[in-house]
């Protein structure tokens, strides 16, 4: 119960930054305004306005993640609000996991919406809408969630700012692990080899969880690698939590 | 059998430590024990370690060695705070919630269920007459009623042990004197209470014993009976129509505090001269208007242990709180 005090509670304080709803009107620009980009590309439009659509919940949803997860636990140290908290009979790993919940939902209602405004948006230009546009949206919310976890991790390390900055990297390297694969062989005998070779292993694979061209262009996706995908983001996102806790632990506050 | 004591701290220490500069000890292995159902002040200057005291008690900060229990239980463990109210000083709150909907947060926290959480918002809303101003945003409050709701939630769940951090901090005097009565009403309820505070006459008045914290270290604890002098210290007599020139007789046996219209306040060092005194102003046809017998006070009794405590340090070459070796 105590749990979702905090969570419910971290929802209620995430619906009202309004870093969430410029996030959101920009998102639905996007969405939008992928019509006119889709006239450039004759016959594909539909294809076009999916893709952007999609590319448009992960971006726009990323950065909420960012940025209110790298403020999550940070905000209440900084203005105090956790003082009464950590005094209840409350467990330290009770409140990181409330946070983490609590921003995930969060998320979950902003992919839901945009994947609902999206397909409604899509129908009306006479596109169709099969349940693999949902899956793609689903898939595209782990990989959120997997996001949220490591930006709570860093809300209980450093400063949002720094925080916010670090996990933009692995977002971004994160989608460019296979640069990771490719390079190293080209640097055989040097010290980057190595290095190259570490990060694709500790840096999460975000990649997994695009499936948005297959999607868009019809080519069929296993549920087996769905189910993958999910069972990825599910570990990386518990270990990245279970890292948050240690480090708040025995933080002071 | 039930332990009296409900804190209890032993060689509690807490050392910050730099990465450039020695660390420095904030609270340096104190330990002392608060007993069911007292009232005790905490008293010290500005940065003499209560509140990094109080943070380690509820759980905020880690100590660095040494334990503290609250009820036996140690307070790195979270079910040590089930039973225990804490007022932080300045208290922070969610600036979105309103005052019903953050004790409805908190009593989660303590894990009381849904019926109980409306019974515990009329109980307090009662107590601390919050009801006209229950669904009004917490952004929008000022520094008093903040202190109110900071005062509701140590209450929420009813616990036997309050800790208030500097209760009466930046109130104006009705604020202070409704806190003062609220702790007076918890200490009539049996309430254990531990406080610390700047206020050494609100403290004088509510404590039942009093810890003294200088630049980390607890230089003194007792109850206040027995740790202030009960002699007479001084004695302050307040004079009416005495002729001025007649003031100079007076001035041989006492000070000469204020003159104003036709009074004048004087300080005799005993109740012997301040009789002779009397008797003088009153052969003479003056009417004595007050005779004030002084007993040593909280206030003399901290300013002189805060002096012995710096010539200590002076003689020991000590000028700060004790620096990592």
């Amino acid at each position: 119960m105590r749990i979702i005090a905090v969570a419910q509670n971290t929802f209620r304080e995430s619906v009202r930054d309004k870093v969430l709803y410029v996030l959101l009107l920009f998102a639905g620009v996007v969405i939008i305004g992928s019509k006119p980009v889709g006239w450039i590309s004759i016959g594909q439009d539909i294809k076009i306005i999916k893709d952007l659509s999609l590319a448009g919940m992960s971006v726009f949803g990323a950065l909420v993640a960012i940025f209110v997860g790298t403020s999550l636990v940070y905000k209440e140290i900084d203005k105090r609000t956790i003082y009464t908290i950590i005094a209840q009979p409350l467990h330290r790993y009770e409140f990181v996991i409330g946070k983490f919940l609590g921003l995930s939902i969060l998320i979950f209602g902003v992919i839901l919406l945009m994947s609902i405004i999206s397909a409604i948006y899509i129908v009306i230009l006479g596109g169709e809408i099969n349940h693999w546009y949902f899956l793609a949206s689903f898939l595209i919310l782990m990989k959120l969630w997997l996001v949220t976890a490591l930006a709570v991790l860093f809300s209980t390390l450093s400063s949002p700012i720094l925080g916010a900055i670090i996990v933009f990297c692995f977002y971004v390297f994160g989608h460019s692990t296979g640069v990771l694969i490719d390079l190293p062989p080209h640097f055989e005998g040097s010290w980057s080899k190595p290095i190259l070779e570490s990060l694709y292993y500790i840096l999460p694979n975000f990649s997994n969880f695009d499936i948005r061209s297959e999607v868009v262009n019809g080519v069929p996706v296993s549920y087996s690698y769905v189910l993958y995908s999910i069972i990825y983001a599910i570990l990386y996102s518990t270990f990245f939590i279970y890292l948050a806790i240690l480090m708040f632990q025995r933080k002071d506050v | 059998m039930e332990a009296i004591a409900i804190l209890k701290t032993l060689n509690l220490t807490k050392k910050y430590s730099g990465f450039s500069t020695k660390g420095y000890y904030a609270v340096d292995n104190i330990s002392f024990e608060i007993n069911r159902g007292e009232v005790f002040g905490f008293l010290g200057r500005n940065g003499a370690g209560k509140t990094t005291t109080i943070k380690m008690i509820c759980g905020l900060l880690i100590p660095t060695s040494g334990k503290a229990y609250i009820n036996n239980i140690e307070t790195i463990n979270p079910l040590s705070r089930k039973k225990l109210g804490y007022l932080p000083e300045q208290p922070y709150f969610y600036e979105y919630l309103t005052p019903r909907e953050t004790i409805d947060f908190y009593c989660k926290l303590k894990g009381i269920n849904s019926r109980e959480r409306k019974q515990e918002w009329l109980r307090l809303s009662e107590l601390l007459d919050l009801k006209v101003i229950g669904d009004i945003r917490l952004k929008n409050f000022s520094k008093g009623m903040r202190q109110k709701i900071g005062f509701a939630i140590a209450l929420v769940g009813n616990p036997d042990f309050l800790i208030l951090d500097e209760p009466m901090s930046g109130l104006d005097p009705v604020g202070r004197k409704h806190i003062r009565e609220l702790i007076h009403q918890q200490k009539e309820l049996g309430k254990t209470i531990f406080f610390s505070s700047h206020v050494l006459s609100d403290v004088e008045q509510l404590c039942d014993r009093v810890g003294i914290l200088s630049k980390g270290k607890l230089i003194a604890i007792g109850h206040i009976q027995e740790i202030l002098q009960q002699d007479i210290q001084q004695v302050e007599v307040i004079i009416k129509d005495l002729d001025i020139s007649q003031t100079a007789s007076l001035q041989q046996k006492g000070i000469l505090i204020r003159k104003w219209a036709n009074y004048v306040h004087f300080r005799f060092e005993n109740i012997l001269t301040a009789n002779q005194a009397v008797a003088e102003c009153l052969q003479k046809g003056a009417t004595v208007i007050e005779v004030t017998p002084q007993k040593e006070t909280l206030e003399d009794y901290f300013m002189r242990m805060q002096i012995v405590e710096d010539n200590q340090r002076k003689k020991d070459d000590i000028y700060y709180s004790r620096v990592e070796e």
